[in-house]
């Protein structure tokens, strides 16, 4: 990454809106994506799409707790990899019909994006309610993409006896 | 100086076929059992005495208190679980059941033992002779109401029983001749303890010389007392220092060596005269050569070795059909096992050659008239006899 | 006789002046270090195989449950009776596992009699600890620890062809390794298929093969193909591998049907005299789940067909499975007495293009899926849509086939398992016959330590030549960028792999991105995982079917969540023969139930 310059700062407020609009863009991404895959991969999908719901309700505890509402205008450093964000909710398209192995190696590198994400926005917080919960979240997308690429292993590297 | 000769003036005179006419209710006669509770039974069976005054005019002798069927039980057995079965039919000599059994199985199995573990073998057998000749010695004297030397003895065999412990990890059933070699090797320092024991022994032994063996009331006891005919040997099937007492030279251990008996040296004591203080003075001499023996063992004993040689599974050890004869000198003469086997997981027959059987009950019976009641328990104890082995 | 003999005796006085020889106090005594004293167990070491109790003469052992059984632990322990015990230690000597030992105590003052029957090691005694008491020297001598070994073809010889490897028992060596076995059943109850294994290898000690062979078609009609390529779970929960190898379960199995002549299989297997139900079976798939089921219905008097699309039945036995591994007339063999039993295979038949479903299911009464799992996975790596990448399977059914396949000098196989070494091993042959050489390289995930192969297939695999590295994780399949042979394969390149463990001990892969290799070859074969062919299905019914986790969701019973369909083998429940056959049996006997209870509703 290149070396980030101090104008490049931005709002608590911003930042927050921006971790919602990706989180809830990509649960409607998996919600879409359901009816297009075939019944017996559906469920890897429904999961995926679960998994970011359960990370918007999070985000918005966060905002609406009043230690972080007070910090709203609040300036930090834009992260490096805030680039990536949009690049993320516009990943390659899948196709119509993708199967689990395809939808797989989506989520597992959008997982793999969010996490540097939210480390770097933790990163880049005061300690306090709004740094811990970077620190949660990119722990969170961490130990999901550690799920997802157990679950990788095991559907298609089966060995084969 | 004491002679006695009975007066049979009051007897009737026996019949043309050489038998007497008792009759109970001439009041002349008096039935006495002693056993099969009495301290001056070898064990657990009876001698139906007649007497007549308090001399014995018939003796009839009677088994069946111990009665406990192992050569039917190890019928339905397979052929390791009687292993643990045979050293029960002799208490105090345990050890040459072991053997024998072991040595018919493998004969029959095919199998060959380890040279240390046929040492450890001779070494065990001889162990459990000495053991039995202290129980003989010391129950002869108690027989005679000579209690100490019995204590004596006890307290030697005792010590004797520790080194079985140690080495085979039992005192009386040690259980330690399998079919296939022995369970173990010698422990350090056995050799050293043995010693001990042996020297104790022998200063305990030097005591009983005196006590009993130079006793005149002993001598005048035992000296022409149940004297057997060798005429008799043969038909009787008298062995041992039975038949050593009456000037014949048996044993298996000279006559038919087995084991490692070949490569050791020793004399078989003998007397003549074959009455009781003949016989207890065999065995007393035969202590020495016992006590010898192991010296003899240890010192030659091999450094190391196999224990036990390859065995199929025992869980379905089957051995083809066959018959074999095993025998072996016990310290109260031939031991044998026959073993019949049929291909099956079980023995067919196994029959124990037990030399009780034959010294205790027919012979005895003829011994018995002509005695004083109060021989009768010196009498049996000189046969040497141990019921579990009539009753097998 | 003389007056010192009169005197003599008096010299036992002496002795009181002596010490007193007996033990003053008995009752702390110590017996001696090899003393055979009270049992102790450890109760994790323990099976609960139950050889003591079957040595014990008295009877004094019996086997209690004291917790759940689960691979090769029966769950049982010894629960001894000290009044009938007889102390003769037999049961140390047996035990399979050294778990059984005795203290050297030998005091114990109860007032409740029944106190002396208890569960050493369980009921917690004051000997437990104790270090000295009976050990039986040298470890276990009462049965044999040494499997005997199997007579295979030398590397040299084999290499160029692919004649069956393995010799076989002759009677001698057979008789000896089934002597070994105590009759546990452990393995039993670990046989997906519950195979009277014990039962079946007494028959070999006594002989009795016609029987032997009836046990095992009792159970399970590919008797002779497990015989070669079973993944003998069996021999893992062997009570002879604690001490020892464990029993060539599997070899044993083999032995048995090398032993009956052909031509009396089907006497001894026998059909059962049953009316004829006149209800209809149909069964997609002749693997050896399908044909299990279809073994087991025939036999109970319904008409089965089996549709295969392969054009010989067998399923992955047949076009997986190397002949060198398992000839085919072995597998023959077996879809023989199968089709003997009245079953119909019709090969050459694609459900969902031939027949569809919908017909199936009209012109039966039960339809059931066991179609395998033959679509190779691939790695999708960049370069790996390149046409010299090949799948394992694909390339192994062409081989089968007798279809004309590439076969470069340098071929490079990605994957650690028993497909992989399949593959591996064919083409090595292949190599051999084509170009006098061999030239593999496996890559592997996995470390050997955590090898997914057997070792035996590692073993022989370097035996014929094959390179096989382990710990690599495949990033790009090399191809030439430009000239004339551009697209062609280069090579593979390759990460080491520097943990395949998550914490929650899952498989998950870390890779070392310094530690960077290129796997030369003209040809990269990926050997990583296989998945169902489910679209035969057709949209509707994969809509209509309940999934789970990608595969058909079944009850117990192996039905789906259609009535009218039931799902078997490796496509519901992965790869592996034995499982799929035991899969064959469970679904065989829930549709019969469903179709007895469908005769009765008419009648």
């Amino acid at each position: 990454m290149s070396k980030q310059k101090l104008s490049e700062m931005t709002t608590i407020a911003e930042i927050l809106e921006t971790a919602v609009g990706f989180e809830r863009a990509a649960e409607a991404f998996y919600t879409a994506l359901i009816p297009k895959v075939s019944k017996n991969v559906r469920y890897l999908v429904e999961e995926l799409a679960e998994e970011e719901a359960e990370h918007v309700r999070i985000f918005s505890e966060l905002a609406e707790n009043p230690d972080v509402h007070a910090h709203m205008a609040d300036a930090i450093t834009r992260p490096h990899a805030d680039r990536k964000f949009s690049d993320a909710v516009h990943t390659p398209e899948l196709g119509d019909n993708p199967d689990d192995q395809a939808v797989l190696q989506y989520a597992l590198m959008r997982e793999h994006i969010a996490m540097e994400e939210y480390t770097e926005l933790a990163a880049n917080t005061e300690p306090g309610p709004l740094h811990d919960a970077f620190q949660f979240l990119a722990n969170e997308e961490r130990k999901h993409k550690a799920e997802l690429e157990a679950i990788y292993y095991q559907i298609v590297h089966s060995g084969g006896v | 100086m004491f002679s006695f000769q009975p007066d049979r003036s009051q007897y009737p005179a026996p019949g043309p076929d050489g038998k007497l006419e008792i009759d109970l209710e001439t009041g002349q006669y008096l039935k006495l059992w002693q056993g099969p509770n009495h301290p001056g039974m070898t064990g657990n069976m009876s001698v139906e005495l007649t007497v007549c005054g308090d001399e014995v005019v018939e003796g009839k002798t009677h088994v069946g208190y111990l009665h406990r069927g192992f050569e039917k039980l190890m019928e339905r057995r397979s052929f390791i679980q009687c292993f643990p079965i045979v050293c029960r039919i002799c208490v105090p000599e345990p050890d040459f059941n072991e053997y024998c059994y072991a040595a018919a199985v493998e004969n029959l199995a095919g199998i060959e033992v380890p040279e240390y573990a046929n040492w450890m073998r001779t070494l065990i057998l001889e162990m459990g002779r000495f053991n039995s000749y202290m129980m003989a010695i010391g129950g002869m004297s108690g027989a005679l109401g000579l209690g100490v030397v019995g204590q004596w003895l006890t307290y030697v065999r005792d010590i004797m029983l520790d080194r079985f412990e140690e080495l085979t990890g039992a005192r009386i059933y040690h259980m330690f001749i399998l079919p296939g070699g022995v369970r173990g090797h010698l422990p350090e320092g056995f050799k050293d303890r043995m010693e001990e024991v042996l020297k104790t022994a022998e200063r305990y032994l030097a005591d009983v010389d005196k006590v009993m063996f130079s006793n005149a009331v002993y001598k005048r006891r035992t000296k022409g007392v149940g004297y057997i005919d060798p005429k008799l040997f043969e038909p009787y099937g008298v062995t041992g220092p039975n038949a050593r007492a009456g000037g014949v030279a048996k044993d298996v251990r000279k006559d038919a060596p087995y084991l490692v008996y070949d490569q050791l040296d020793f004399e078989v004591p003998t007397e003549t005269a074959s009455d009781i203080w003949a016989r207890t003075n065999v065995r007393r001499r035969d202590i020495d050569v016992s006590i010898d023996l192991i010296r003899q063992i240890l010192k030659k004993f091999p450094k190391g070795g196999e224990v036990m040689a390859e065995i199929p599974n025992v869980l379905h050890w089957k051995i083809p059909r066959g018959e074999t004869y095993i025998k072996g000198e016990s310290s109260r003469g031939e031991y044998g096992y026959y073993l019949v086997t049929d291909g099956s997981g079980y023995p067919r027959r196994v029959n124990v050659r037990g030399p009780s059987y034959t010294h205790a009950m027919a012979l005895l019976e003829l011994l018995i008239p002509g005695t004083n009641i109060s021989d009768v328990a010196a009498l049996m104890v000189s046969l040497h006899t141990y019921p579990p082995e009539i009753e097998r | 006789m003389s007056f010192k003999d009169v005197l003599s005796p008096f010299t036992a006085w002496k002795h009181v002046l002596e010490t007193p020889v007996t033990i003053k106090d008995p009752l702390t005594r110590e017996a001696a270090d090899r003393y055979r004293g009270f049992h102790k167990n450890d109760i994790e070491l323990c099976i609960g195989c139950s050889s003591c109790e079957a040595i014990c003469q008295n009877a004094a052992i019996d086997m209690v449950p004291v917790k759940d059984p689960k691979e090769g632990d029966s769950g049982l322990r010894p629960q001894i009776d000290y009044g009938r015990c007889c102390w003769c230690a037999l049961c140390v000597d047996i035990c399979m596992t050294g778990s059984l030992t005795m203290s050297n105590e030998y005091i114990w003052f109860d007032e409740d009699p029944d106190a002396f029957r208890f569960i050493p090691g369980v009921d917690a005694k004051s000997w437990d600890s104790s270090e000295k008491g009976y050990r039986r020297e040298g470890g276990r001598r009462l049965s044999g620890t040494e499997r005997v070994e199997m007579r295979e073809m030398e590397p040299d010889l084999r290499i160029g062809n692919f004649d069956e490897i393995v010799a076989g028992y002759d009677r001698a060596e057979a008789v000896l390794e089934a002597d070994r076995c105590v009759e546990c059943g452990l393995c039993v109850a670990t046989c997906p298929a519950h195979m009277d294994i014990p039962d079946y290898i007494k028959t070999i000690r006594e002989g009795d093969y016609e029987h032997g062979l009836e046990l095992l078609y009792n159970s399970n009609p590919f008797s002779e193909v497990c015989g070669r390529v079973c993944t003998h779970n069996c021999e893992t929960a062997c009570a002879a591998r604690h001490e020892g190898d464990p029993i060539a379960i599997r070899w044993l199995k083999r032995h048995i049907t090398d032993q009956v002549p052909y031509d009396r299989y089907v006497d001894i297997v026998g059909k059962p005299d049953l009316a004829k139900t006149g209800q209809k079976i149909a069964i997609i798939g002749a693997g050896p789940g399908g044909l299990t089921a279809a073994f087991d219905l025939a036999r109970m008097g319904h008409a089965v067909t089996v549709y295969e699309e392969k054009e010989k039945p067998g399923g992955m036995m047949r076009y997986g499975i190397p002949e060198y591994r398992l000839p085919y007339e072995s597998l023959d063999r077996d879809i023989g007495v199968i089709e003997a039993m009245g079953v119909k295979i019709k090969c050459g038949v694609r459900i969902g293009k031939d027949i569809s479903m919908e017909k199936l299911k009209a012109d039966n009464d039960a339809v059931v899926l066991a179609i395998g799992l033959h679509l190779g996975r691939s790695t999708r790596v960049p370069g790996s849509e390149s046409p010299d990448v090949e799948k394992a399977v694909e390339l192994l059914r062409r081989i089968t086939a007798g279809e004309e396949v590439p076969v470069p000098k340098k071929v490079v196989v990605i994957g650690g398992g028993n497909v992989a070494m399949d593959i591996a091993r064919s083409m090595a042959r292949l190599q051999k016959q084509r170009h006098g050489e061999v030239g593999i390289t496996v890559t592997a995930l996995e470390s050997f330590d955590h090898f997914l192969a057997d070792e035996e297939e590692v073993v022989e695999s370097r035996e014929e030549g094959i390179e096989i590295l382990d710990s690599r994780g495949p990033q790009e399949v090399i191809t030439v960028k430009s000239g004339k042979n551009k697209g062609k394969v280069k090579g593979l390149r390759t990460w080491r792999v520097d943990s395949i463990f998550d914490e929650k001990g899952r498989f998950n892969p870390h890779y070392d991105e310094g530690d960077e290799m290129v796997h030369d070859g003209e040809m990269v074969i990926e050997a990583i995982g296989q998945v169902s062919d489910v679209s035969l299905l057709g949209e509707k019914l994969t809509e209509a079917l309940e999934w789970n986790r990608g595969r058909v969701k079944i009850d117990h019973d192996g039905r789906t969540s259609e009535p009218w369909l039931w799902a078997a083998g490796d496509c519901v429940k992965g790869p592996d023969v034995i499982n799929a056959v035991a899969d064959g049996h469970r679904v065989a006997q829930s549709i019969n139930q469903v179709l007895v209870a469908m005769r009765e509703a008419k009648a």
